[in-house]
Protein backbone atom coordinates (compact mmCIF):
# COMPACT_ATOMS: atom_id res chain seq x y z
CA UNK A 1 0.00 0.00 0.00
CA UNK A 2 1.59 3.15 -1.05
CA UNK A 3 2.10 6.30 1.27
CA UNK A 4 -0.70 8.14 -0.35
CA UNK A 5 -3.41 5.63 -0.39
CA UNK A 6 -2.79 4.71 2.99
CA UNK A 7 -2.89 8.43 4.07
CA UNK A 8 -6.12 8.05 2.22
CA UNK A 9 -7.43 5.27 4.09
CA UNK A 10 -6.64 7.07 7.43
CA UNK A 11 -8.98 10.05 6.02
CA UNK A 12 -11.58 8.13 5.70
CA UNK A 13 -11.61 6.28 8.75
CA UNK A 14 -11.33 10.09 10.49
CA UNK A 15 -14.64 10.75 8.50
CA UNK A 16 -16.70 7.87 9.46
CA UNK A 17 -15.74 8.50 13.10
CA UNK A 18 -17.18 12.23 12.21
CA UNK A 19 -20.48 10.67 11.42
CA UNK A 20 -20.52 8.87 14.29
CA UNK A 21 -20.11 11.70 16.23
CA UNK A 22 -22.53 13.88 14.62
CA UNK A 23 -25.08 10.82 14.71
CA UNK A 24 -24.78 10.61 18.28
CA UNK A 25 -25.44 14.47 18.43
CA UNK A 26 -28.40 14.17 16.01
CA UNK A 27 -29.26 11.75 18.68
CA UNK A 28 -28.97 13.51 21.32
CA UNK A 29 -30.71 16.60 19.77
CA UNK A 30 -33.36 14.13 18.78
CA UNK A 31 -34.05 13.72 21.99
CA UNK A 32 -33.91 17.48 23.81
CA UNK A 33 -36.42 18.59 20.75
CA UNK A 34 -38.99 15.46 21.67
CA UNK A 35 -38.90 16.71 25.06
CA UNK A 36 -40.08 20.12 24.18
CA UNK A 37 -43.75 20.66 23.79
CA UNK A 38 -45.34 21.47 20.06
CA UNK A 39 -49.21 21.63 19.36
CA UNK A 40 -47.89 18.81 16.50
CA UNK A 41 -46.29 16.21 17.17
CA UNK A 42 -44.24 16.62 14.00
CA UNK A 43 -43.97 20.04 13.81
CA UNK A 44 -40.03 20.30 14.45
CA UNK A 45 -37.46 23.01 15.57
CA UNK A 46 -35.38 21.10 13.64
CA UNK A 47 -32.03 21.17 16.45
CA UNK A 48 -30.95 17.54 14.99
CA UNK A 49 -30.40 19.35 11.64
CA UNK A 50 -27.33 20.74 13.61
CA UNK A 51 -25.30 18.17 12.97
CA UNK A 52 -25.99 17.82 9.25
CA UNK A 53 -25.06 21.66 8.72
CA UNK A 54 -22.04 21.31 11.04
CA UNK A 55 -21.10 18.22 8.80
CA UNK A 56 -21.21 19.61 5.62
CA UNK A 57 -17.52 20.94 5.89
CA UNK A 58 -16.95 18.22 7.30
CA UNK A 59 -18.05 14.77 5.47
CA UNK A 60 -18.27 13.30 1.36
CA UNK A 61 -21.32 12.61 -0.54
CA UNK A 62 -21.55 9.27 1.43
CA UNK A 63 -20.78 9.90 4.80
CA UNK A 64 -23.39 13.06 4.72
CA UNK A 65 -25.82 10.68 3.17
CA UNK A 66 -25.45 8.13 6.21
CA UNK A 67 -25.61 10.97 8.33
CA UNK A 68 -28.80 11.73 6.92
CA UNK A 69 -30.42 8.29 7.61
CA UNK A 70 -28.39 7.39 10.76
CA UNK A 71 -30.65 11.31 12.01
CA UNK A 72 -33.78 9.32 10.42
CA UNK A 73 -33.23 6.65 12.65
CA UNK A 74 -32.28 8.30 15.56
CA UNK A 75 -35.35 10.33 15.36
CA UNK A 76 -37.46 7.40 14.70
CA UNK A 77 -36.37 5.75 17.87
CA UNK A 78 -36.41 8.49 19.80
CA UNK A 79 -40.20 9.64 19.16
CA UNK A 80 -40.76 6.03 18.95
CA UNK A 81 -42.47 6.32 15.52
CA UNK A 82 -39.34 4.51 13.62
CA UNK A 83 -42.42 1.49 12.88
CA UNK A 84 -44.85 3.62 11.42
CA UNK A 85 -45.74 5.78 8.72
CA UNK A 86 -44.65 9.09 10.58
CA UNK A 87 -41.52 7.96 10.06
CA UNK A 88 -42.31 8.80 6.15
CA UNK A 89 -42.49 12.65 7.37
CA UNK A 90 -38.82 12.33 8.86
CA UNK A 91 -37.11 10.73 5.98
CA UNK A 92 -38.98 12.63 3.59
CA UNK A 93 -37.70 16.39 5.36
CA UNK A 94 -35.01 15.13 6.07
CA UNK A 95 -33.51 13.58 3.16
CA UNK A 96 -34.91 16.80 1.23
CA UNK A 97 -33.13 19.15 3.24
CA UNK A 98 -29.80 17.29 3.57
CA UNK A 99 -30.33 16.61 -0.54
CA UNK A 100 -30.66 20.96 -0.94
CA UNK A 101 -28.29 22.19 1.75
CA UNK A 102 -25.50 19.63 0.11
CA UNK A 103 -26.21 20.50 -3.07
CA UNK A 104 -25.67 24.64 -1.80
CA UNK A 105 -23.06 23.98 -0.01
CA UNK A 106 -21.01 22.13 -2.68
CA UNK A 107 -21.92 24.44 -5.35
CA UNK A 108 -23.11 27.91 -3.69
CA UNK A 109 -20.40 27.77 -1.37
CA UNK A 110 -19.16 31.12 -2.37
CA UNK A 111 -22.73 32.92 -2.59
CA UNK A 112 -24.20 31.42 0.51
CA UNK A 113 -23.04 31.72 4.50
CA UNK A 114 -24.37 28.64 6.74
CA UNK A 115 -27.18 30.67 7.45
CA UNK A 116 -28.81 30.35 4.12
CA UNK A 117 -28.39 27.12 3.93
CA UNK A 118 -29.63 26.47 7.12
CA UNK A 119 -33.22 28.34 6.07
CA UNK A 120 -33.16 26.65 2.52
CA UNK A 121 -32.56 23.14 4.09
CA UNK A 122 -35.75 23.74 6.36
CA UNK A 123 -38.09 25.20 3.76
CA UNK A 124 -37.14 22.33 1.94
CA UNK A 125 -38.20 19.89 4.87
CA UNK A 126 -41.04 21.21 6.26
CA UNK A 127 -42.28 21.96 2.11
CA UNK A 128 -41.82 18.47 1.83
CA UNK A 129 -43.84 17.14 4.88
CA UNK A 130 -46.68 19.53 4.10
CA UNK A 131 -46.85 17.90 0.94
CA UNK A 132 -46.37 14.23 1.92
CA UNK A 133 -49.40 15.43 4.71
CA UNK A 134 -51.47 16.72 1.94
CA UNK A 135 -51.11 13.10 0.02
CA UNK A 136 -51.02 11.01 3.24
CA UNK A 137 -53.27 12.92 5.82
CA UNK A 138 -55.10 15.90 5.44
CA UNK A 139 -55.51 16.81 2.12
CA UNK A 140 -56.32 20.39 0.73
CA UNK A 141 -56.60 21.40 4.20
CA UNK A 142 -52.95 21.05 5.05
CA UNK A 143 -52.97 24.66 3.60
CA UNK A 144 -54.14 25.74 6.94
CA UNK A 145 -51.40 23.39 8.75
CA UNK A 146 -48.88 25.27 5.98
CA UNK A 147 -48.24 28.92 7.54
CA UNK A 148 -47.33 28.31 11.21
CA UNK A 149 -45.33 25.34 10.03
CA UNK A 150 -43.12 27.24 7.56
CA UNK A 151 -42.95 30.69 10.30
CA UNK A 152 -41.72 28.25 12.57
CA UNK A 153 -39.24 26.73 10.80
CA UNK A 154 -38.20 29.62 9.21
CA UNK A 155 -37.40 31.36 12.51
CA UNK A 156 -35.83 28.61 13.92
CA UNK A 157 -33.37 27.62 10.91
CA UNK A 158 -32.00 31.44 11.31
CA UNK A 159 -30.98 30.68 14.68
CA UNK A 160 -29.49 27.49 14.04
CA UNK A 161 -27.86 28.59 10.97
CA UNK A 162 -26.37 31.25 13.00
CA UNK A 163 -25.50 28.91 15.83
CA UNK A 164 -23.71 26.57 13.03
CA UNK A 165 -21.99 29.81 11.12
CA UNK A 166 -20.38 30.42 14.22
CA UNK A 167 -19.10 27.18 15.82
CA UNK A 168 -17.92 26.79 12.34
CA UNK A 169 -15.62 29.57 12.37
CA UNK A 170 -14.88 29.69 16.09
CA UNK A 171 -14.15 25.81 16.47
CA UNK A 172 -10.41 24.34 16.22
CA UNK A 173 -12.06 21.04 16.08
CA UNK A 174 -13.56 22.05 12.99
CA UNK A 175 -11.01 24.20 11.35
CA UNK A 176 -8.64 21.58 11.82
CA UNK A 177 -10.63 18.74 10.34
CA UNK A 178 -12.30 20.77 7.72
CA UNK A 179 -8.84 21.64 6.35
CA UNK A 180 -7.97 18.34 5.73
CA UNK A 181 -10.56 17.05 3.47
CA UNK A 182 -10.17 18.61 0.10
CA UNK A 183 -13.79 19.92 -0.26
CA UNK A 184 -14.96 21.90 -3.53
CA UNK B 1 -17.21 33.57 5.93
CA UNK B 2 -19.19 35.53 8.86
CA UNK B 3 -20.99 38.16 6.51
CA UNK B 4 -24.19 37.93 4.87
CA UNK B 5 -24.31 36.98 1.32
CA UNK B 6 -25.97 37.47 -2.06
CA UNK B 7 -27.12 33.74 -1.74
CA UNK B 8 -28.68 33.96 1.88
CA UNK B 9 -30.42 37.24 0.91
CA UNK B 10 -32.01 35.57 -1.76
CA UNK B 11 -33.02 32.39 -0.07
CA UNK B 12 -34.34 34.82 2.57
CA UNK B 13 -36.74 36.45 0.07
CA UNK B 14 -37.52 33.62 -1.39
CA UNK B 15 -38.73 32.26 1.86
CA UNK B 16 -40.47 35.13 3.23
CA UNK B 17 -42.57 34.93 -0.58
CA UNK B 18 -43.44 30.96 0.14
CA UNK B 19 -44.79 32.29 3.76
CA UNK B 20 -46.63 34.68 2.03
CA UNK B 21 -48.40 32.57 -0.45
CA UNK B 22 -49.16 29.88 2.12
CA UNK B 23 -50.78 33.10 4.29
CA UNK B 24 -52.17 34.16 1.29
CA UNK B 25 -54.07 30.75 1.03
CA UNK B 26 -54.63 30.31 4.21
CA UNK B 27 -56.79 33.18 5.10
CA UNK B 28 -59.12 32.26 1.58
CA UNK B 29 -62.39 31.32 3.72
CA UNK B 30 -65.80 32.91 4.06
CA UNK B 31 -69.30 32.23 5.49
CA UNK B 32 -70.39 30.08 8.40
CA UNK B 33 -67.95 27.96 10.29
CA UNK B 34 -68.22 24.33 10.05
CA UNK B 35 -66.16 21.64 11.55
CA UNK B 36 -64.72 19.64 9.45
CA UNK B 37 -63.34 15.69 10.67
CA UNK B 38 -61.33 14.04 8.50
CA UNK B 39 -60.87 10.32 9.61
CA UNK B 40 -60.20 6.92 8.58
CA UNK B 41 -63.49 6.36 8.04
CA UNK B 42 -63.86 9.36 5.70
CA UNK B 43 -65.14 12.92 6.60
CA UNK B 44 -67.81 14.46 8.61
CA UNK B 45 -68.93 17.76 8.94
CA UNK B 46 -70.78 19.54 11.96
CA UNK B 47 -72.01 23.22 12.57
CA UNK B 48 -70.14 25.18 14.55
CA UNK B 49 -73.23 26.44 16.01
CA UNK B 50 -75.31 23.57 16.86
CA UNK B 51 -74.04 21.72 20.32
CA UNK B 52 -72.85 18.22 19.23
CA UNK B 53 -70.90 15.30 20.36
CA UNK B 54 -69.26 12.86 18.43
CA UNK B 55 -66.70 9.57 18.53
CA UNK B 56 -64.68 8.74 16.03
CA UNK B 57 -62.53 5.20 14.89
CA UNK B 58 -58.88 5.03 13.90
CA UNK B 59 -55.81 2.85 14.38
CA UNK B 60 -55.65 3.21 17.73
CA UNK B 61 -59.08 2.92 19.29
CA UNK B 62 -61.31 6.00 19.73
CA UNK B 63 -61.35 9.93 19.09
CA UNK B 64 -64.04 11.77 20.45
CA UNK B 65 -65.04 15.43 20.09
CA UNK B 66 -67.77 17.35 21.69
CA UNK B 67 -68.64 21.34 20.34
CA UNK B 68 -70.25 23.73 22.53
CA UNK B 69 -71.23 27.37 22.21
CA UNK B 70 -69.68 27.96 18.97
CA UNK B 71 -66.38 26.00 20.36
CA UNK B 72 -65.11 22.50 19.47
CA UNK B 73 -62.26 19.97 21.56
CA UNK B 74 -61.01 16.47 21.48
CA UNK B 75 -63.53 15.33 24.34
CA UNK B 76 -61.44 12.03 24.78
CA UNK B 77 -58.92 9.97 22.85
CA UNK B 78 -57.04 6.87 23.28
CA UNK B 79 -53.85 7.86 21.61
CA UNK B 80 -51.03 7.98 23.96
CA UNK B 81 -49.66 11.46 23.86
CA UNK B 82 -53.00 13.14 24.45
CA UNK B 83 -51.74 15.97 22.53
CA UNK B 84 -55.54 16.75 20.40
CA UNK B 85 -56.51 17.33 24.07
CA UNK B 86 -54.44 19.58 25.52
CA UNK B 87 -54.96 21.66 22.56
CA UNK B 88 -58.08 22.85 24.15
CA UNK B 89 -61.12 24.22 22.68
CA UNK B 90 -61.08 26.13 19.50
CA UNK B 91 -63.60 28.39 17.38
CA UNK B 92 -62.21 30.34 15.26
CA UNK B 93 -62.18 29.39 11.17
CA UNK B 94 -58.73 27.86 10.33
CA UNK B 95 -57.93 26.64 13.56
CA UNK B 96 -57.29 22.97 14.00
CA UNK B 97 -56.99 19.90 15.65
CA UNK B 98 -55.15 16.89 15.39
CA UNK B 99 -54.78 13.66 16.85
CA UNK B 100 -51.66 11.92 14.30
CA UNK B 101 -51.72 8.51 15.70
CA UNK B 102 -55.56 7.90 15.17
CA UNK B 103 -55.42 10.09 12.17
CA UNK B 104 -58.45 12.58 13.46
CA UNK B 105 -58.13 16.17 12.19
CA UNK B 106 -60.46 18.37 13.64
CA UNK B 107 -60.80 21.97 11.16
CA UNK B 108 -62.81 24.63 11.52
CA UNK B 109 -63.76 26.05 7.83
CA UNK B 110 -65.69 28.21 6.31
CA UNK B 111 -68.40 27.13 4.33
CA UNK B 112 -68.17 27.76 1.02
CA UNK B 113 -71.31 28.33 -1.87
CA UNK B 114 -71.36 24.81 -3.07
CA UNK B 115 -71.74 23.48 0.32
CA UNK B 116 -74.74 25.62 2.09
CA UNK B 117 -76.12 27.71 -1.42
CA UNK B 118 -77.11 24.82 -3.47
CA UNK B 119 -77.10 25.10 -7.15
CA UNK B 120 -79.24 28.26 -7.57
CA UNK B 121 -76.46 30.72 -6.53
CA UNK B 122 -74.16 29.67 -9.07
CA UNK B 123 -75.98 28.32 -12.38
CA UNK B 124 -77.42 29.98 -15.03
Amino acid sequence: MTRHSDSRLRSTVIRVEFVALLAALALFLSTVEYLIPKPVPFMRIGLANLPLIIGLGLLHEREYLLLALLKILGQGLVTGTIFSYIILFSFGGTVSSAFIMFLLYRYGRRYVSLVGISIAGAMASNITQLQLSRVILFGDAARFIAPPFLMVGFATSIVLGLFAERFVSRSSWYAEHAQQEHLA
Amino acid sequence: MKQIRLGDIAIFIVSIAIIAFSLGRFTDFSGEPQVHVRTDGGEFIYDLGVDAFATFNGPVGETSIEIKDGKVHVHDSDCRNKVCISAGWVSRVGDWIICLPNNVFVLIEGAVAQETGGVDDTAF
